[in-house]
């Protein structure tokens, strides 16, 4: 195998992995139903895609000026998508009218040794999803909360 | 007198000429932005029940809206409309048939004219067009040699068509004082019905602002972004780019400050007169320089400024300064636009 | 020989993106709800940066990885604006209020009251506003 197949290789490797990760994003994007899911999807595009399709050119293309600028775009992509997918998780949150049917995990210090009993440790199990709490009243309390903390600080 | 049908109001054409003369909006309640259908009980301000239907509300949303503009403007023109019933002026109606058959005949007449000249164009890049002449061959063979740029697509709008990339720019200077003009609410005094207006036309209240995560990311990325459009502007003789794209690129980053971290802010380095005195500076030493290089040329006097090493930053002459003062007025301008549309001021 | 593969292999990674896209804008016009079509728009420009990078590969001309940086931040920057303009005008319209301290970064300190003329029989709001 001379350099230049295992270069060839080692590219093709890069970008087809990372056009693979393009393509479950896309997918995932386009199968998951509510807003908040398909922003996990689109974010694992966002930083994988380009970070393994930019690896696999820059090193077809070896060290030249380039290379860098690709590494300049794979810097401010990792800088920049995640703020857009907060932007885009925030204004669903606080504009989705279903948004209640995620269920809302909010344990109370008070709540969780009243329910524990004694002797249970200070982080202890918060997977129990506070059913009564879903619904219209808690969404419109969890969208404004967000909203007022954000705009606190 | 032509049969009326029954139900004439909602026949197909009944219903086009609504949507046409804008009484019915079809994206209404389809639209991206839903509100919840479920609003507070009547309040104790009126007294009967409040308007239940959708079309209800519109009306009473139109009305109201008819009542703030008179108060403002003062009484419409077409004082039927006021109630609400169709207008039977004998003009109107020879108008908007003549209108629509006229604008049926032109569009079609625009297409055709269009479709004819596409097929009869000459292969692109052919070797015989009529746009291969002597001109651009005199630019290819001795752009390098006479503006000293090696992206001669810059020494050519820079160098030797810089009157019209200096129309462009003042073009660009016209069209923000235009949306000036047109978008620009005075500041308030005494006055209740401008003061009404006004507070109506400020949405920026409901947005949400001070974003923690987007100012620390607006903190690491603004310089990043206004370096790589300086980098844009300076190297536009070398590389691709220029003062149009690298203004547009530091427009973009001045937005994102000005996101991120609110109007205030950004006032403290960048209010109307600082737009001013940026605008008129740059367009300004723009006209006395190519009138230099005007009154030398047509004088065939030597121009003294140095064409430099084709390649190196500074080289071609006058090019790199004038890309400096059009990316100025480009970056401007889109702030411009941006808070003129935003906010109505700067 | 390894020219051909490349070849092949940058015009079938170029091929795959144009469909990506093409699902992506279908996705936009579909989605039902404002967050899914700004997704949409989102990693429809994802996907053209790195359209643009192998492209620019392809035809090996250097100044294209340039768009590639520009079109991120205008994409950035994009995504940015459109969900602060769509979440204000929905509180607008359902006339909540942002938190007054967050009002008051954008305005100046000028309070009075204003009474909010009734568009559509809603009660009337007192309203700490600044005019310049």
């Amino acid at each position: 195998m001379t350099g230049g197949w295992i270069r060839f290789l080692a590219a093709a490797g890069l970008l087809l992995l990372g056009l693979f990760f393009e393509v479950l994003a896309v997918f995932g994007a386009n199968r998951f139903k509510k807003a908040l899911n398909r922003i996990h999807a689109a974010a694992m595009g966002d930083t994988l895609g380009i970070l393994f399709v930019s690896l696999g050119l820059m090193v077809m293309r070896g060290f030249s000026m380039d290379s860098l600028k690709l590494f300049l775009v794979i810097l401010f992509f990792w800088l920049a998508s995640p703020v857009s997918g907060h932007m885009i998780a925030r204004l669903e949150a606080m504009t989705n009218q279903n948004l209640g049917e995620i269920a809302v995990i909010r344990m109370e210090k008070e709540d969780r040794e009243k329910a524990a009993g004694s002797g249970r440790p200070g982080g202890g199990d918060e997977s129990l999803p506070d059913a009564a709490e879903t619904g219209p009243e808690e969404k419109g309390k969890s969208g404004s909360g967000k909203g007022r903390k954000g705009a606190e600080k | 007198m032509s049969r009326l049908k029954e139900n004439y109001e909602n026949s197909r054409y009944r219903r086009f000429m609504r949507w046409m003369n804008g009484e019915v909006d079809l994206l209404d309640g389809v639209t991206d932005v839903r509100i919840p259908e479920e609003t507070e009980p009547a309040p104790a301000g009126h007294g009967a029940a409040g308007p239940v239907s959708s079309a209800d509300k519109r009306r009473a949303a139109l009305e109201a809206r008819r009542k703030e503009s008179e108060e403002i403007f003062g009484p419409e023109i077409w004082p039927q409309a006021a109630s609400g019933e169709p207008i039977f002026d004998r003009r109107l109606t020879v108008f908007r048939g003549v209108y629509s058959v006229m604008s049926v005949i032109l569009c079609a007449v625009i297409i055709w004219v269009f479709l004819w000249t596409t097929v009869h164009l000459p292969p692109f890049g052919g070797a015989d067009n009529p746009a291969n002449n002597e001109v651009p061959r005199r630019y290819i063979e001795s752009g390098l040699a006479e503006t000293g740029a090696v992206n001669f697509v810059t020494g050519m709008i820079l160098d030797y068509r810089a009157f019209d990339t200096f129309g462009e720019s003042c073009v660009l200077f016209i069209a923000s004082c235009c949306v000036l003009v047109l978008l620009r609410i005075d500041p308030v005094d005494e006055h209740s019905r401008a003061r009404v207006r006004k507070q109506q036309e400020n949405d920026r209240v409901f947005e949400p602002k001070n974003d923690v995560i987007l100012q620390k990311a607006a903190f690491i990325l603004v310089p990043l972004i206004l370096i790589f459009g300086i980098y844009i502007v300076l190297n536009g003789h070398l590389s691709p780019g220029g003062g149009f794209s690298g203004g547009a690129v530091l427009g973009s980053g001045l937005i994102l400050y000005l996101n991120a971290f609110g109007f205030q802010k950004t006032e403290r380095f960048f209010t109307e007169k600082v737009y001013r005195r940026v605008t008129l500076c740059a367009l300004t030493f723009y006209c006395l320089a190519k009138s230099y290089s005007f009154f030398t040329g047509a004088n065939h006097l030597e121009s003294g400024i140095p064409l430099g090493t084709p390649g190196a930053i500074l080289s071609s002459g006058l090019i790199l300064p004038l890309n400096i003062c059009v990316g100025l007025v480009v970056m401007c301008t889109m702030y411009a636009f941006y808070t003129l549309f935003r906010k109505g001021g700067m | 020989m390894i020219g051909q593969a490349y070849h092949y292999l940058l015009l079938g990674a170029m091929i795959l993106l144009g469909v990506l896209i093409i699902v992506s804008i279908i996705r936009s016009v579909l989605g039902p709800g404002i967050s899914d079509r700004v997704i949409a728009v989102n990693m429809i420009g994802t996907i053209i940066i790195m359209l643009i990078a192998i492209l620019s590969l392809y035809r090996n001309e250097s100044y294209l990885v340039d768009v590639c940086l520009i079109y991120a931040m205008i994409s950035f920057l994009s995504v940015v604006v459109l969900c602060k303009v769509y979440t204000g005008v929905y509180l607008q319209r359902k006339n909540m209020k942002a938190n007054l301290e967050a009002v008051e970064d954008n305005l100046q300190h000028q309070e009075e009251e204003v009474i909010v003329v009734e568009a559509e029989g809603q009660p009337e709001q007192k309203e700490e506003e600044a005019v310049r």
